[in-house]
Parts: C-alpha cells; sequence; structure tokens
C-alpha cells in the first residue's frame, strides 16, 4: 500500500522498527500533494525543503538509536489560523496575506518536540468564518469525494488533505463546528476538545472563549495520538485548565458495553435529512447490539443556541479584529490622507464580506444601548445551555446526534444565504457554547454517495470515553473507508 | 429594528460605497433577526465560570523577540521605528 494512505499509528511502528524512513513517508506525501492539490486546493503554502529536512533529522536521530515519540516522522498539515515560526500564516486573509510569525503556537512548540514533520499550511474561511472554506480570499478547497461540492468549514483545507491523503493527520480549530461539520462533509474523523483543553497561544483569535485547537485523522487512534500530544496546561493561555493529562492512546478501551448513550431528539428533527437522521440511528442500533443503554433525552434550549452563539462569537471578534489596523503587522492600504483612513481603508480592502459582517454584528450586539438586550442575553442563554448538559449528562455518558444537517453541498449553493450557511452549524454550536469535547466519525454514505458524519458529545475532559465510543463504532466497521477520495 | 448603518460602520472603522450599504443593510437586519431570538430569562448573577479558576502566571520578564524579527512584518519602516500618518500639527 502506498505510505501517504496509511494512518499514524501504522507508520510509527514501520518508522521506529527502520522499515521505512521519514523521508521516504515524507516524499510520498509530498509526490501525493503535487499530484492531487492542483484539484483540490487544500494547501496554501507547502513548505516541501522543510519538511524533508526535518524528516531527515528524525532519521538521523533513529539511526543514532534514539528513542521517540509515536509522533516522530508523521507528516502533518497544518490549519493556517495556527502561528508557525517562519512559516507565513495567513488566516486565509488578505489582511495577512504577508504575515511571517516571528513566534510558535504552544500547539507547534509540542508537536515539533514531538519531532512531527510540517507539510505545510492549510485552506479555511476568512479567519474562521464559515463553514464552506469558500470565503478564503486565495482560492476554494474541493471535497475530495465530489470535487463540485464544499469540504465543509472553517477547517476544510484541514478535513480535505486527510480525506486526499495529502496528510496523514492535520490540525484544525473549532468555534462552532469547524473541526467537526468538514470532518463529516469529508468522511474523516475530527475532535473538538474540551474548552480549556488545548493552548490558544498562537491561534489567531477568533471567538477566544469558544475557539479550540483539534485534531482530524483517518482513525480514531490518530486522532486520540495527536490529541495526547497537544493538550495540557500552558502559562501562556490564563484559559488552559490546571490538571493532568494519561495517554489517550495506552488507556484506548473500545468498548461500549454498560455505556448509556442518550439520543435528543431535538437533533433528530425538522431540518435533518431523513437519510443522515436513518445513518446516525443505525450506529445508535449497533451500539445497542454491542451492549450500551439507549436513553432518550430533551435539550430544548437547542433552538436558542445559534442565536446566542453568532452573537458571543462575533462580539468576541469585533474585539478580536480591532488589532487590525494597518500599523504594525499585515496588510496596509496604499491610499490614505490622514490615520482614520489608514485604518478604515486598510480594513475596508483587507477583509472579505464575511468578515464585515461579523465585524458589524458583533459592534451592534456590545454597543450602547443594545449590549444589554443582545450580548448579556445571550451570555446567560449560554449559562442555561450548559445547565441543560448538565442535567442531561445525569442520566447518561454521551450524546450521540448527527454532525451536521446535511451531507456536503455545492459550492457556491448557500455563499449569497447567509441564515442557510449559519444552519450548518446548528448542531454543534451548543458544544461550544457548553465548553464541552465532541466527536465526529464517519457512519456512512448517503444516496449521492458522500459521506455522513455523527457526533458523539461528552461531559468536560470525557475524551477517553468519546475516543473508546467512537473506536468500538470503528472496530464494527472495519475502519473508515477512504478509498473512493484516496484513489 | 433600527440598525444605522453608517454608524455602525464607522465605530467597526470600516467603509462602503453606496451599493455595499443597500447591500449589507438587508444583510444584516436578516441576521439581527435571527440572532434575536433568545428567551427571557433572569438575566442577573455572576457570568464566572466557578469550574475554573484562572490564575496569571508570574509576572517576570522572557526573553523573546529582537526589535528586528517584530519589525519585519510591518508595513513601513524607518530608523528602527513604525511609520504611521502625521498625528499632530
Amino acid at each position: 500500500m502506498e505510505l501517504y494512505r496509511m494512518t499514524a499509528t501504522e507508520l510509527s511502528e514501520m518508522i521506529a522498527h527502520k522499515k521505512i524512513s521519514s523521508v521516504e513517508l515524507t516524499r510520498s506525501v509530498l509526490d501525493r500533494i503535487a499530484s492531487r492539490d492542483k484539484e483540490i486546493g487544500a494547501y496554501l503554502t507547502v513548505d516541501e525543503e522543510g519538511a524533508l529536512a526535518q524528516a531527515a533529522k528524525v532519521d538521523a536521530k533513529l539511526a543514532a538509536g534514539e528513542s521517540l515519540s509515536p509522533l516522530a516522522g508523521i507528516p502533518l498539515g497544518i490549519k493556517d489560523n495556527i502561528c508557525t515560526r517562519g512559516i507565513r500564516t495567513t488566516c486565509a486573509s488578505k489582511m495577512l496575506g504577508n504575515f511571517v510569525p516571528p513566534y510558535n503556537a504552544t500547539v507547534i512548540e509540542k508537536l515539533q518536540a514531538a519531532d512531527y514533520v510540517c507539510l505545510g499550511k492549510l485552506n479555511m474561511d476568512e479567519f474562521a468564518m464559515g463553514s464552506s472554506t469558500e470565503t478564503s480570499y486565495f482560492q476554494k478547497t474541493r471535497n475530495p469525494h465530489d470535487l463540485e461540492r464544499v469540504p465543509g468549514g472553517s477547517s476544510g483545507g484541514s478535513a480535505a488533505a486527510v480525506a486526499a491523503g495529502e496528510a496523514i493527520v492535520t490540525l484544525g480549530s473549532d468555534t462552532g463546528g469547524s473541526i467537526r461539520q468538514p470532518a463529516s462533509y469529508c468522511g474523516v474523523v475530527g475532535l473538538k476538545p474540551t474548552y480549556g483543553s488545548v493552548s490558544r497561544y498562537g491561534l489567531v483569535a477568533f471567538a477566544s472563549s469558544l475557539d479550540q485547537i483539534g485534531p482530524m485523522a483517518r482513525s480514531v487512534s490518530d486522532t486520540a495520538l495527536l490529541y495526547s500530544i497537544i493538550c495540557g496546561q500552558d502559562p501562556h493561555d490564563v484559559t488552559t485548565a490546571r490538571r493532568s493529562y494519561s495517554d489517550f492512546v495506552a488507556g484506548m478501551q473500545p468498548s461500549v458495553k454498560g455505556l448509556k448513550i442518550g439520543i435528543p431528539q431535538e437533533y433528530f428533527g425538522e431540518g435533518v435529512a431523513a437519510e443522515v437522521r436513518e445513518s446516525v440511528m443505525n450506529v445508535a442500533r449497533e451500539y445497542e447490539k454491542m451492549g450500551a443503554e439507549l436513553v432518550e433525552i430533551s435539550l430544548p434550549s437547542t433552538s436558542y443556541a445559534l442565536a446566542a452563539y453568532y452573537i458571543i462569537a462575533s462580539a468576541e471578534a469585533s474585539s478580536n479584529l480591532a488589532r487590525f489596523d494597518g500599523v504594525k503587522y499585515g496588510f496596509r492600504a496604499a491610499e490614505y490622507k490622514n490615520l482614520e483612513e489608514l485604518y478604515e481603508n486598510t480594513r475596508s480592502e483587507g477583509f472579505g464580506a464575511e468578515v464585515k459582517r461579523r465585524i458589524m454584528l458583533g459592534t451592534y450586539v456590545l454597543s450602547s444601548g443594545y449590549y444589554d438586550a443582545y450580548y448579556k442575553k445571550a451570555k446567560f442563554t449560554q449559562l442555561m445551555i450548559q445547565d441543560r448538559f448538565r442535567q442531561a449528562f445525569q442520566s447518561c455518558d454521551v450524546i450521540l446526534t448527527p454532525t451536521a444537517p446535511d451531507t456536503a453541498f455545492k459550492l457556491g449553493e448557500n455563499i449569497n444565504d447567509q441564515i442557510k450557511m449559519y444552519m450548518n452549524d446548528i448542531l454543534t454550536v451548543t458544544v461550544n457554547i457548553a465548553g464541552l469535547p465532541a466527536i465526529s466519525i464517519p457512519c456512512g454514505r448517503d444516496s449521492k454517495n458522500l459521506p455522513i458524519g455523527c457526533q458523539l458529545i461528552g461531559s468536560k475532559f470525557s475524551e477517553q470515553t468519546l475516543f473508546n465510543t467512537a473506536a468500538a463504532y470503528e472496530n464494527l466497521v472495519g475502519g473508515f473507508d477512504l478509498d473512493q477520495a484516496i484513489c | 429594528m433600527d440598525m444605522d448603518l453608517k454608524r455602525l460602520a464607522k465605530l467597526s472603522r470600516l467603509k462602503f460605497s453606496p451599493e455595499e450599504e443597500v447591500k449589507y443593510q438587508a444583510e444584516m437586519e436578516r441576521i439581527v433577526a435571527m440572532v434575536e431570538q433568545l428567551p427571557d430569562l433572569d438575566a442577573s448573577g455572576p457570568l464566572i465560570d466557578p469550574d475554573n479558576p484562572m490564575q496569571l502566571r508570574e509576572d517576570v520578564s522572557e526573553h523573546h523577540f529582537t526589535r528586528d524579527e517584530l519589525l519585519k512584518n510591518a508595513p513601513e519602516v524607518q530608523a528602527g521605528c513604525i511609520v504611521v500618518p502625521k498625528m499632530v500639527d
């Protein structure tokens, strides 16, 4: 089998036993990018030279008899909103088109300590605002399962690269579904970790109270491997939780015997495609056969979640994006007469339409006279949603839902209808609002032969339970078949 | 709904052409109508998360960057300083 098709878990064994070198593996993935990415458009930057140099270093360390991390020598792609020292980091925006970070995000420092190989930077919706990767200033990314369709978003490049064999594993970020929805559309695994378990230092901020970096991969154990490396407290991010984490790969017990799985009726209602509903309920029935108990639960606050999400996320975005003023770094407009014009022209030319809409919405809900009616109300709605989840987890261990209401849509289909685009996030935003972890795994295909994803939601810091539950289904179906996308 | 797009644009440091203004006004009104669907809750009490108290790190300086490294990304630099339009006459 071609090396680029294999999982990190398999490749790690082969590298450690010197059956292959990291240079061979990296070459295989780089060749794959060279032959496939013209069509897919997952990468904004490919660092071929850096990747091969890093791979050679890993091979030298192994030859010298050093014992290395299981991630050593594995080629990764990184979403382009995560700062990489010396490698351009654009957030898929004209505003940061020439920005080369002088520092690494904490997750990158951790990956470097584990001797990973950085392939390059992956396309996304501009500043992670979108659900299709179509708001990228630079290029469209296509779904490897159907080139006329979107890969989802905002981590569309990260999902498409994994699905197409253009990376072994990738990092994405999730503010309202930006890892899980593209994972679902591209038929891969994606984890949105518990808020506060992964450092956000060096992640270009969109909505600081909701953003989390997370792994995307072709298997559950690869997802667990990458998560084990990136999680942990960071003195540079005060919102990271003070706690220790176990090795999630070593702790893997793929069984659901005695597990209580909550099925919230609100997530299977109107607006969710029948084929998606049926496919996810089929997963529930399989879990039941494996010894899990299905529990009907109710999460009525879900209907308010989307409104609360867009208020909180946009409010934080309008504040976070105030830093892009054309002064210290990034794009600066060519024409201006004074400082005010420098700001206005830079921001008007540097930001795309969706980013402008979010900044304006955020400014509106925070402005004097509207703050109580919108922002404050949304924050209290957030508390209510958190409380409802707490109640739900008294009667079940994990919650099973569809990841997205439907499978991947066509490029251009929703781009001019913001409300329709926002509806893509309706099943994922509650998780961010409540700060919970959730994993999306593939669970079949619809009649258009497009991947369907289901979402497992856990209580805070229950990632191990999510991995175990996801792996039990993965084992049952014999792994997630990506042949159609990869060939 | 009374959305003053011009004022919002000013506060956001954004500029729109007259054609854009019409388009954004309509789009923003639809979006605001969507986010207005919130329940009437008792909006009193604290908004902090008692489960996750934050702890600031020690206030000790860490050396990270040289001036040149940081100025590399600046749009316009002269004599080690960032250039901006004249602000005081």
